[in-house]
């Protein structure tokens, strides 16, 4: 029979395990809520810059922004994995380190490729093959537009400058607080946004249609970045909130049967010390 | 007309009002109700909004008022549509 001292000792630290993961839980579900907003309130506006663009480029001729649709020979690739900066959120960020190792060996086998990671965790898990050429992860400290945009602005500038043929960002993308959905997307070169032409109303352009594409297509670019990251931070406490949830789950089943092992030891003892009184006392009768 | 202001971060602002100025890269200029259509890119600078208008709490603070009583954002960028008697300002 188990040591009732050791069942006691197993059970007040299963509980207390318990008190943590409950605890993250709701931490977590709090931020999910703040982040979910983050993601609502910058739709109109990812919306309606991709609205703008597409029926601008579509009565466009070809070739305008070509800096940034320009296709290369493939030789050089970077990915750009966003990850969290920390861990505790079940597969959340080994599901992004496994795409982009799949990346590396099936899609870019023949390419040289270089991370620029975004989280603790993706920097982690690819310092080791020395390509990882910048790491931004203190963009989680303050998520903001502002700061978003400057790494989309480093990326866009080493597309341009020729250092990179290819970007690709992948992530995971928000789709409930228990669904993710890995997602790998082409930053650069531009994928050309198929819209219809409507007839454009016969606007007034300031200063020229050319001219306004040109400085929305950069813009559409750190979008889509911010848009990334931002799903991913979602995505980051939907995750954590679900492991969260599994872990108190399986604490409360093992605190549950660890308590009834406890009583039937108890109970034992009792019988036990019962049966030893009665003994005694029928030994002193005779 | 109607005003929407977007910024990445939050909806600033949508409602009814009577003119609104922008900071276009060619120069300032305001427009009233039945405006043309006009596509702009705006630059550094302050969009004044003139008309009875309520301000959504939350963002209250990035607005200030101006001397003639117009309310006033500042802004570092954005793009500007106008169609339709509907003014639509993407703000960075």
């Amino acid at each position: 029979m188990a040591n009732l001292k050791e069942i006691r000792n197993r059970i007040s630290s299963v509980s207390s395990t318990m008190q943590i993961t409950s605890a993250m839980k709701m931490v977590s579900a709090a931020k999910l809520k703040k982040a979910q907003d983050a993601i609502t309130a910058m739709r109109p506006y990812a919306d309606k810059l991709t609205e703008l663009l597409q029926s601008l480029s579509a009565t466009l001729d070809a070739d305008s922004g070509s800096a940034y649709s320009e296709q290369r020979e493939l030789k050089k690739v970077l990915i750009v994995p966003i990850t969290s900066n920390r861990g505790l959120a079940g597969a959340f960020n080994s599901n992004i380190i496994k795409e982009v190792n799949r990346l590396v060996s099936e899609t870019y086998a023949n390419q040289e490729v270089s991370y620029l990671t975004i989280g603790k965790k993706a920097n982690d898990a690819f310092k080791k093959t020395n390509n990882v050429i910048d790491n931004k992860s203190e963009v989680y400290d303050d998520l903001t537009f502002d700061n978003v945009a400057e790494i989309a602005q480093l990326l866009m500038d080493k597309f341009v400058a020729g250092e990179f043929d290819k970007i690709e960002i992948v992530y995971n993308k928000f789709k409930n607080a228990a669904t993710q959905i890995v997602m790998t997307e082409q930053f650069l070169p531009i994928v050309p946004v198929e819209g219809e032409a409507n007839a454009n109303a016969d606007y007034i352009f300031e200063p020229s249609k050319l001219e306004i594409v040109e400085e929305l297509i950069p813009k559409s670019l750190k979008t889509q970045l911010y848009k990334g990251i931002r799903d991913s931070f979602a995505s980051e406490h939907g995750a954590r909130m679900t492991a969260m949830h599994k872990a108190t789950d399986n604490a409360t089943e093992l605190r549950d049967q660890l308590k009834l092992t406890y009583n039937k030891a108890r109970q034992a003892a009792i019988t036990n010390e019962i049966l030893e009184i009665v003994g005694g006392a029928e030994a002193l009768n005779n | 007309m109607y005003l929407e202001i977007v910024s990445p971060e939050a909806t600033l602002f949508s409602g009814e009002v009577t003119s609104v100025s922008v900071p276009g890269v060619n120069g300032e200029f305001q427009m009233l109700n039945n405006h043309a259509p006009v596509v702009s890119i705006l630059k550094e600078g302050t969009v004044k909004i003139a008309g009875n208008i309520e301000l959504n709490e939350d963002v209250q603070d990035k607005f200030s008022k101006g001397n003639a009583g117009e309310t006033l954002l500042k802004i570092n960028s954005g793009t500007l549509e106008m169609k339709d008697n509907k003014v639509i300002v993407l703000a960075d």
